[in-house]
C-alpha cells in the first residue's frame, strides 16, 4: 500500500468517526420461509416425509397407529444415543464404543442381578451400579483423549474392544454361556419395568378422530397465523370489509366442513370440500388484507424467458401423469417386457442402444470441434457401443424388474412430480418480473394439483391414495392457491420487526404444539372398539394392539433436555466452539477439557440408559448385543445435520435421523421385502440427506 | 485521558535460554492512544505480544499497570486485569454465528434456580449494538461469522474486547493478510477503539498501516528497540526508512522510482 491511499484511510476515518448504522440495501430481508430452509435439520426432515409417504403408499399397515408406535419403539433406543452421539459429534469428537456400551451395560446388570454374591443382588442396585460404571468408562475415554491428544477414534476403539471382551468373558464365566436370561424374573425386576420401561396398553377412544382433526386444523391455522405475522407489514386500522369477507370464509370453511364429515356420497364429498377450500382461501386472504398492509400490482408486466417453456412442459407432464391409467392397466402384475407384445420387444432394445449410442456421440462432440475428429475416433469406437450396450441391459432390466404396476405407479409420479416442480419453478421465476403472472402461474398449478388428485380418486386401487393422498393434495393445492394469492396481493416485509417476529414465532411454536398433540392422539389410542375390531376382522383386515413403551417417553426426554441445553444455554455453546475452533475456544476461556469429558460421559451414560431399558424389555440379552450400532448412531446424527468435523448440527435433526432408519426397518418389514433390503434402502437415504445437508448449508451461507 | 500512562515498560528483556529474544524494550501505552511496535519478521514483536498478554513473563525489566509494577503469570490473568489480545485467527468458529461468538466463553444468562438458559435476546440486541457503535451494521447477527469478510471478522473481535471492559488491546497483525480496502476498515475501528478510551497496541510490520493510527511508534529489531518515538517526533518516510533497514531501501526505492 503506498502513502495515497493511506491519505484515504485518515479522510475516513475522521469523517465516519460517528457512529453510523444504516440499514444495508444489498441484503435482502429473508422471511420466515427461507430462514426455516437452511438450517441444520431441514435435510432430515424431507428424508423422514419422503421415507414416510414411501412406505405408507407401499405397505398396508404402515402408518396405522399400532405400526407407528412400533417403529417408534425400535427408534427409542436409537434415537437416545444419536442425540448424544449428536451433541459428542458437535463437539468435535466419535464415540465408538457407544454401541458396544448400550450392550455391555445391558449385560451387567443381568449379571449383576443374577449371579452376584450367589443369586444376584437386587436389580435396583445393579442398575445404579451399571449407571457409574459407565459414567466413569465415559470419563475415561474423554479424560484420554484430552491428555493423549489422539483421535477420539482410536481412543474409544480401544475402549469398543475391551468393553466387549470384557463382556463375553464375564458372561461366559458367570452365566457359562453369551447370554444373560431371566433377568425380569430377578427380585424387583417386575416392579422396577414398571417404573422405567412401563408399557401402556390403550384401546378405543372415540373422539379420537375428532380432537386429532381439530387440534390439528387449529394448530395448522396457529402456525400459519404466525408465519404470516412474520411475512407482512401491519396496517392501520382495519377494513372492515376485509373483515367480514373473512367472516364469511371461516363460514363457509366451517360449512363445508360440516357436511363434509355427514356426507358420503363422492359427489357432495367433492362439493363440500370445495366451498371449504374456498372459505379457507378466502379466510386466509382477507384475513391478511385485514391486519396487514396490501399492496396494488400491475398485470400487465411481460413475461419473462423461460417462463412459458416450464409451464407448457410442466402442464403437458401433468397431463400425461392424468392420461397414464388408460395404456397402463393397474391390475397387471407381470414384467413390462412379457407385457410388451413380442414384436415389440426388439425394438425398445434397439432405440435404447440408440439413445446410448447418441449420447456417447453428444458428449464427444465439443472435443471433436475443438481437436479433431482422428483423436476421438478410438474414444468413440470404444465409448459409444459400450453406453449403447449399457444403456439396453439397463432398460430391458428395469423393464423385466417392474411390473406394469409398478411401471404405472412410477411414470406417474414421475410425470406429475416433475410436472409440478416445473410449475412452481416458472412461478417462482415470474415473480421476479411479473406478480401478475405469477399469480396466473400459482393458481393454475393448484387446479392442475386438483385435477390431479381427481384422476387418482377415481383411478387409485388402494383406499388409502383414494382417500388420504386425495385429501393431502386438495389440502396442498389450497395452499399454494393461497400464497400465490397472498404473494399478489400483500405488500412482503423487508427488515425485521422483532415484536412481530416473535409474535409469529410463538405462534408457531403453539401452532406446532397442538398438531403434535393433535397426532400423538391419534397414534396412541385406536378408534376400533372391540365391534368394530370384529368387523375388521372379518372384512380381512389386520387389528394391531396399540402399545407405548415408556422408551419412547425417555427418547423425548432426552431429545428435549439435548436440545435445550445445545441451543439454549452456554454449555450448548461451548460445545459449538470446540467443535467448530478448539483453540480458540480454549483462548478465550472455555473450558475444553471438561466440556470434552461431560460429553463422553453424557453419551456413556445414554448407552446405560439404553441398555437397562433393553435389558428390561426383552428380560434376555446377548453378550454381542449392540456391537456395529455405533455407526447406525453415527449415521442418524448425520443424517440428521450434524458435520463430520464438528460445529455443526441438531439434536432433533438427530431425532429425525433415528426416525428415518426406525421407519426403514419397520417399513420394509412391512411391505413383505426381505428384510436385509433395508441396508441398501439406508445407503440410499443417508445419501441423499446427506447431499440436501450440504446443498442447504451451502445456500445458507451464500444467502447472507 | 489521564496523564498517567495505563502500561509502561521499562527495560524489558526475555531470554530464552541462551537466545535473547528481546532486549531492554520500553515503551507505553496511554488511554485513547494507539502505539504501534513496528518490526521485520524475527524482531520479536511475537515475544512482546506474550510478554503483554501474559503468556511469557519477562526475564528483567519493570512491567508497571497504573503505575504499580504487575506480573502475570498466565493469559487468564492478564485478561482480568483488562489487557485483552486479538490474535491472527481472532478466536472465532467459522460456522457459529455473531452473536454466539461474540459472547463466547462469557454469556449472559438468566434463569429460574438452578435451572439458567443463555439470554440469546440480550446476547443479540448487545451484539448488534456493540458492532453499531464501531460503526458496523452486521445485517444479521444470526449469520455465521465465517460468511464475514476478514475485516468484518477482525472488528467483531475488536468489539467482543471492547464490550468486555478491555483497557488496553493488542492487536497482532490484523492488517496483515488483509486487502488494500479491508485494512482500511481495520485501521478505522482500530482509531475508533482509542477514540472510546482504550490503550491500543497496534503489531505490524507495514509502517503504511502504522503511521496514519500511530500516536507512539516502538521500532523493533532483532530483539533490540530501534527507538520510542511520538507521533511528532517522526516522520512517514523516516518510519519506512528504519522498519527496513535504512539506506537500503532508500537506494531501492531511488531506483524504482519512487520515494
Amino acid at each position: 500500500m503506498w502513502p495515497g491511499e493511506v491519505g484515504e484511510f485518515m479522510s475516513e476515518t475522521a469523517v465516519d468517526s460517528a457512529p453510523v448504522a444504516k440499514a444495508d440495501e444489498r441484503i435482502v430481508h429473508r422471511g420466515p420461509l427461507q430462514r426455516w430452509l437452511v438450517s441444520p435439520e431441514i435435510g432430515a426432515l424431507i428424508g423422514a416425509v419422503i421415507v414416510w409417504s414411501f412406505f405408507w403408499g407401499n405397505a398396508r399397515t404402515f402408518g396405522e397407529a399400532d405400526s407407528t408406535l412400533n417403529w417408534l419403539d425400535v427408534a427409542a433406543p436409537l434415537g437416545i444415543m444419536a442425540v448424544a452421539i449428536a451433541l459428542l459429534m458437535i463437539g468435535g469428537e466419535f464415540d465408538l464404543s457407544a454401541g458396544v456400551m448400550t450392550g455391555a451395560t445391558a449385560i451387567l446388570i443381568g449379571l449383576m442381578a443374577t449371579y452376584f454374591g450367589g443369586e444376584g443382588i437386587h436389580i435396583g442396585w445393579s442398575i445404579g451400579a451399571a449407571f457409574l460404571a459407565a459414567g466413569a468408562v465415559g470419563w475415561f475415554n474423554g479424560f484420554m483423549v484430552n491428555r493423549t491428544g489422539l483421535p477420539s477414534f482410536i481412543v474409544t476403539l480401544a475402549t469398543f474392544f475391551v468393553l466387549r471382551g470384557v463382556m463375553l468373558v464375564m458372561s461366559k464365566r458367570l452365566a457359562g454361556k453369551v447370554q444373560v436370561a431371566d433377568i425380569l424374573e430377578q427380585d424387583g425386576a417386575k416392579t422396577l419395568k414398571g417404573w422405567i420401561a412401563h408399557e401402556w396398553m390403550f384401546t378405543e377412544f372415540k373422539g379420537r378422530d375428532f380432537l386429532f382433526l381439530a387440534l390439528v386444523l387449529l394448530g395448522g391455522a396457529a402456525f400459519a397465523y404466525g408465519l404470516l405475522e412474520q411475512s407482512f407489514i401491519r396496517r392501520q386500522g382495519v377494513s372492515l370489509v376485509d373483515l367480514a369477507l373473512s367472516l364469511a370464509g371461516l363460514a363457509a370453511a366451517a360449512v363445508g366442513f360440516t357436511a363434509l364429515n355427514r356426507t358420503d356420497g363422492v359427489g357432495a364429498n367433492v362439493l363440500w370440500g370445495l366451498v371449504m377450500a374456498a372459505g379457507a382461501v378466502l379466510l386466509a386472504v382477507s384475513t391478511s388484507r385485514a391486519r396487514w398492509k396490501p399492496r396494488s400490482t400491475r398485470l400487465t408486466d411481460p413475461v419473462p424467458r423461460g417462463v412459458l417453456v416450464r409451464v407448457g412442459v410442466g402442464l403437458l407432464g401433468i397431463t400425461l401423469a392424468c392420461l397414464t391409467p388408460i395404456p397402463l392397466d393397474r391390475s397387471v402384475d407381470v414384467p413390462v417386457l412379457t407385457w410388451v407384445s413380442s414384436g415389440l420387444r426388439p425394438i425398445v432394445a434397439v432405440v435404447a442402444a440408440a439413445v446410448g449410442v447418441f449420447l456417447a456421440v453428444r458428449a464427444s462432440v465439443p472435443a471433436i470441434r475443438a481437436r479433431s475428429l482422428r483423436g476421438e475416433v478410438p474414444r468413440l469406437l470404444f465409448f459409444a457401443p459400450y453406453c449403447g450396450l449399457t444403456l439396453m441391459v439397463s432398460v430391458l432390466s428395469f423393464f423385466q424388474l417392474s411390473t406394469v404396476q409398478g411401471l404405472r405407479a412410477m411414470a406417474m409420479l414421475a410425470l406429475a412430480a416433475g410436472g409440478v416442480v416445473l410449475l412452481m419453478s416458472a412461478r417462482g421465476l415470474a415473480g421476479r418480473s411479473s406478480t401478475g403472472w405469477q399469480a396466473v402461474i400459482g393458481l393454475s398449478t393448484a387446479v392442475a394439483i386438483l385435477v390431479l388428485a381427481l384422476v387418482i380418486r377415481a383411478d387409485a386401487g388402494a383406499v388409502r391414495f383414494r382417500t388420504g393422498l386425495f385429501t393431502a393434495m386438495c389440502i396442498g393445492a389450497t395452499l399454494i392457491a393461497i400464497n400465490t394469492l397472498l404473494e399478489l396481493s400483500m405488500e412482503k416485509r423487508r427488515n425485521s420487526d422483532p415484536k412481530a417476529d416473535r409474535l409469529g414465532k410463538r405462534l408457531q411454536f403453539a401452532g406446532f404444539t397442538l398438531a403434535a398433540t393433535g397426532m400423538i392422539i391419534r397414534v396412541v389410542w385406536s378408534n376400533l372398539t372391540p365391534e368394530n375390531a370384529e368387523k375388521v376382522k372379518a372384512a380381512g383386515g389386520t387389528v394391531g394392539q396399540n402399545v407405548l413403551r415408556q422408551p419412547v417417553l425417555w427418547w423425548a426426554l432426552v431429545a428435549a433436555i439435548g436440545a435445550f441445553v445445545l441451543t439454549k444455554t452456554k454449555w450448548g455453546n461451548w460445545i459449538f466452539a470446540v467443535g467448530g475452533n478448539q483453540d480458540a475456544a480454549r483462548a478465550i476461556g472455555v473450558p475444553v477439557e471438561k466440556v470434552k469429558i461431560g460429553l463422553f460421559v453424557v453419551v456413556s451414560l445414554c448407552g446405560c440408559l439404553a441398555g437397562t431399558l433393553i435389558a428390561l424389555r426383552y428380560g434376555t440379552v446377548q453378550a454381542n448385543q449392540g456391537t456395529g450400532l455405533e455407526f447406525e448412531y453415527i449415521i442418524a446424527a448425520v443424517v440428521g445435520g450434524c458435520l463430520m468435523t464438528g460445529g455443526y448440527g441438531s439434536v432433533i435433526g438427530a431425532c429425525l435421523g433415528a426416525a428415518i432408519m426406525a421407519m426403514s426397518t419397520n417399513g420394509v418389514q412391512s411391505t413383505g421385502w426381505n428384510s436385509d433390503g433395508r441396508f441398501a434402502f439406508l445407503g440410499v437415504v443417508l445419501l441423499l440427506a446427506v447431499l440436501v445437508n450440504n446443498y442447504t448449508r451451502k445456500k445458507a451461507q451464500e444467502a447472507r | 485521558m489521564s496523564s498517567q500512562p495505563i502500561l509502561e515498560l521499562r527495560g524489558i528483556s526475555k531470554y530464552f535460554g541462551n537466545v535473547t529474544a528481546l532486549e531492554g524494550i520500553s515503551t507505553t501505552v496511554e488511554a485513547g492512544k494507539v502505539t504501534c511496535v513496528l518490526g521485520d519478521n524475527g524482531a520479536g514483536k511475537s515475544t512482546f505480544i506474550k510478554i503483554l498478554s501474559g503468556v511469557h513473563q519477562p526475564s528483567a525489566g519493570e512491567f508497571l499497570m497504573d503505575g504499580r509494577p504487575v506480573n502475570f503469570i498466565s493469559p487468564r490473568e492478564a485478561r482480568s486485569a483488562g489487557i485483552a489480545t486479538v490474535f491472527q485467527d481472532l478466536a472465532m468458529a467459522p460456522l457459529m454465528s455473531v452473536w454466539r461468538n461474540f459472547f463466547l466463553g462469557s454469556e449472559p444468562t438468566k434463569g429460574i434456580g438452578p435451572v439458567k438458559w443463555f439470554d440469546s435476546a440480550f446476547a443479540k440486541r448487545t451484539a448488534k449494538e456493540e458492532m453499531a457503535k464501531m460503526g458496523i451494521d452486521v445485517r444479521d447477527v444470526d449469520q455465521p461469522v465465517g460468511t464475514l469478510s476478514g475485516g468484518e471478522r477482525q472488528s467483531v473481535a475488536i468489539a467482543r474486547a471492547v464490550y468486555f471492559g478491555a483497557r488496553v488491546l493488542i492487536l497482532d497483525e490484523p492488517t496483515s493478510a488483509l486487502g488494500v480496502k479491508q485494512a482500511g476498515v481495520v485501521l478505522k475501528y482500530t482509531r475508533m477503539a482509542a477514540e472510546r478510551g482504550l490503550g491500543v497496541i497496534f503489531i505490524t510490520h507495514n509502517p503504511n498501516h502504522a503511521f496514519p493510527v500511530g500516536d507512539r511508534f516502538l521500532l523493533l529489531n532483532r530483539g533490540r528497540s530501534l527507538g520510542d518515538f511520538a507521533k511528532d517526533e517522526i516522520s512517514r518516510v523516516e518510519l519506512s526508512r528504519l522498519m527496513a533497514g535504512g539506506a537500503e531501501l532508500e537506494a531501492i526505492e531511488h531506483e524504482l522510482g519512487i520515494g
